[in-house]
């Protein structure tokens, strides 16, 4: 009715205030699923997710710059975190980042979810799961779909390499796992882009501030 | 991946169709960076799935790299708060 025509006539008018570049040609309305890539080309989930991004890295930096020997315990656990610490710290920004990623979308995709979910699992029932499980049972015998003779296995092998390299998206169903990666890469796409300009940002930063004396703020 | 075959192993909405997955893997397809070069004329979706699993590798690999860069940057900045807001600033 009138209702329903308006709040979608809303719903358009907000979404083309957001979308805000050259090319928004999504005039297909791909429904009410939301999970377009072009939503991550806007200029707002950019910045969005560049404060985010900055936030999460700085508290990275003073997490490591806390003692880690008192949390890690154990006097040979800190002289490793010690030793590794950069790799442990690069790491630590690279899921930070991942975690803001996740954040900024909103949890309406899979992998979103499975990012943020894996981050409590993966400290700690997950390492000695994987110390205990010898493989996982990728054994599926990959000739059972009988589809389209010789093409389908290749296909079904390429879909799984492509399920266990967007997060949470082993067991979908083709077709979702498809959305799911259209999505995560558009994603990826936008973390890059943010993390390059935050390090642009940082380096001429540092380096101003490095050769004029700084005064402590 | 047996449910590509539109039968009686869909319990939700949709039954899956040919033609919904080539349209998928169409629009995957018109994400790489390769698509950018050709006409977009149709590559096979093997090929498109190859291409798919390459790119985000690069990307993670991308992302790594960055994340060590950024974590040099961080080890040897300090920053204040004031600092902070002038970065947020320029990032916007």
């Amino acid at each position: 009715m009138a209702s329903t025509s308006s709040s979608a006539a809303v719903v358009e008018e907000r979404e083309s205030g957001r979308k805000r570049k050259r090319g928004g040609a999504t005039g297909e309305s791909e429904g009410s699923e939301e999970v377009q890539p072009s939503k991550w080309r806007t200029r707002g989930v950019h910045e969005i997710y560049s404060s985010k991004l900055l936030d999460a890295i700085r508290l990275v930096r003073s997490g490591s710059g806390s003692p880690a020997s008192a949390a890690a315990g154990t006097a040979a656990a800190a002289a490793a975190a010690a030793a590794s610490a950069a790799p442990q710290r690069s790491r630590a920004v690279r899921e930070a980042a991942d975690r803001a990623l996740a954040v900024s979308a909103r949890g309406r995709t899979h992998w979103s979810r499975a990012i943020l979910a894996s981050r409590r699992r993966r400290l700690k029932a997950a390492r000695r799961a994987r110390l205990r499980e010898p493989a996982s049972p990728a054994s599926r015998h990959p000739t059972s779909p009988p589809g389209k003779g010789p093409k389908a296995p290749a296909l079904a092998r390429k879909a799984k390499v492509l399920g266990r390299l967007v997060p949470g998206c082993r067991k979908l169903p083709f077709p979702a796992l498809l959305a799911e990666a259209s999505d995560y890469i558009a994603a990826l796409e936008m973390q890059v882009r943010a993390m390059t300009a935050l390090a642009e940002v940082l380096s001429t930063v540092s380096a101003s501030s490095s050769g004029t004396s700084s005064s402590p703020a | 991946m047996s449910s590509r075959r539109s039968r009686s192993r869909q319990s939700g909405s949709s039954r899956i169709t040919d033609e919904q997955i080539s349209d998928l893997v169409s629009k995957l397809q018109d994400l790489l960076p390769e698509a950018r070069l050709r006409s977009n004329d149709r590559m096979p979706s093997s090929r498109v799935l190859q291409e798919t699993c390459n790119y985000i590798r690069s990307l993670h690999r991308e992302v790594d790299d960055l994340s060590e860069r950024l974590s040099e940057l961080l080890a040897t900045s300090d920053m204040s708060s004031a600092q902070a807001a002038i970065i947020r600033s320029l990032l916007m």
